[in-house]
């Protein structure tokens, strides 16, 4: 084994020394409109935009990245920026419109703490999303998307996804 | 069991030539490949990314593999020895990791896995250097990784014009002489025969 002393202190991340925080987020938005794989991609890309835009406001030095993934029924997209000066893309396909979006977002920022992180964060889902008339139907820090089975209906896909949510409410 | 990092500040392109590395590295099932990804930040969008891709991944969440979870990061090495023995694992640290610390880490594997702990590829942004380097506390941490790479991967030279790139090598160098300077695009694919071809070696 190693001697442990050459691993560096363990006590915090090597990280909090050079000012980096992350946060991150899992949410469902729900529109009364159906979204097109066109339309998800550029909300998604304006929600990446925003949130960097707000960390850049609160005193953030530079966007280290932020991070999207969107499950959906029927495909994923995936967004991201590394910075306000970098524009944000996207990828990933999906097979018909959506209405349900199961967004997990994680931004790594340097030069403001965790908890201006955060509420750059989420003042970006919610802007785009009033913006956009989608409704932020849940919220949950901490929480992931993470057991599929791909071969269920729609339907119990969609509980799959729902039920990510309530284990992390029986975590907590 | 061949253990490579592929290092680097945030949002410099590691999951994405992860991604095409394992493809390359594999050949269509020729070889086992594994990938090991940590991500600060709590939720493993990465791993989920790496996941789509059908490759055999582990995700390291709660904290930083070169420091708050080293030991996890020890112990999910000796379990994919034991599960999978893979013939090569890759290993996206967070971008704010230290190279040499996780080498040290994945050294606490080896009591209990027959690994070689190989090369720190280290990425270097062509689209940002003076925003990576010219900041006081960033500038510190991406020298850190610039010091201990043992190549030195100038990424997404896809996105600036060629004739500043050597400028941006001559910025790196600065930090380490030693290393052997790269130019890659995942985008386009150059350069990455040739970090592949460092991974199969086993240089570093």
């Amino acid at each position: 084994m190693t001697d442990s002393t050459e691993v560096g202190n363990t006590d915090k991340g090597c990280y909090t020394d050079h000012g980096v925080s992350g946060y991150g987020v899992a949410v469902r938005l729900t529109s009364k409109q159906i979204m097109g794989e066109n339309r998800v991609k550029e909300i998604a890309e304006s929600m990446m935009m925003s949130i960097a835009e707000k960390c850049m406001d609160l005193g953030a030095r530079a966007i280290g990245h932020i991070k999207s993934h969107i499950r959906t029924d029927c495909g994923t997209i995936k967004a991201d920026t590394i910075g306000t000066a970098h524009g944000s893309y996207s990828s990933g396909k999906l097979e018909h419109p959506v209405k349900d979006l199961y967004v997990a977002i994680n931004s790594i920022i340097q030069g403001i703490p965790e908890a201006a992180v955060k509420a750059a964060t989420l003042e970006g889902i919610h802007e785009i999303a009033d913006q956009n008339d989608i409704f932020v139907v849940k919220e949950k820090e901490h929480t992931y998307f993470d057991e599929f089975d791909f071969l269920m209906s729609k339907e119990e896909h969609q509980q799959q996804l729902e039920d990510q949510f309530k284990a992390g409410d029986e975590k907590e | 069991m061949e253990i490579t990092q592929i290092a680097g500040f945030l949002g410099c392109g590691k999951t994405t030539l992860l991604l095409k590395l394992a493809e390359m590295i594999a050949d269509g099932g020729k070889r086992k490949v594994a990938l090991i990804v940590n991500e600060i930040g709590e939720i493993p969008v990465d791993g989920k990314i790496i996941e789509e891709g059908g490759m055999t991944m582990k995700d390291i969440g709660g904290g930083c593999i070169c420091c708050e979870v080293a030991v996890t990061f020890g112990k999910t090495l000796v379990g994919l020895y034991k599960q999978f023995n893979p013939d090569f694992v890759l290993v996206e640290p967070t971008g704010v990791a230290i190279p040499h610390q996780v080498k040290s880490a994945a050294k606490m594997g080896m009591r209990d896995a027959k690994l070689t702990v190989g090369a720190a590829i280290v990425l270097f942004d062509a689209t940002r250097p003076a925003e990576l380097l010219d900041m006081d506390m960033l500038g510190n941490l991406v020298v850190n990784q610039l010091k201990d790479a043992d190549y030195l991967a100038i990424s997404k030279i896809d996105a600036v014009d060629p004739s500043e790139l050597e400028g941006i090598a001559n910025r790196v160098k600065e930090y380490n002489e030693t290393a052997e300077v790269i130019f890659i695009s995942a985008f386009t694919g150059e350069g990455l025969d040739q970090l592949a071809k460092i991974i199969l070696d086993g240089e570093g």
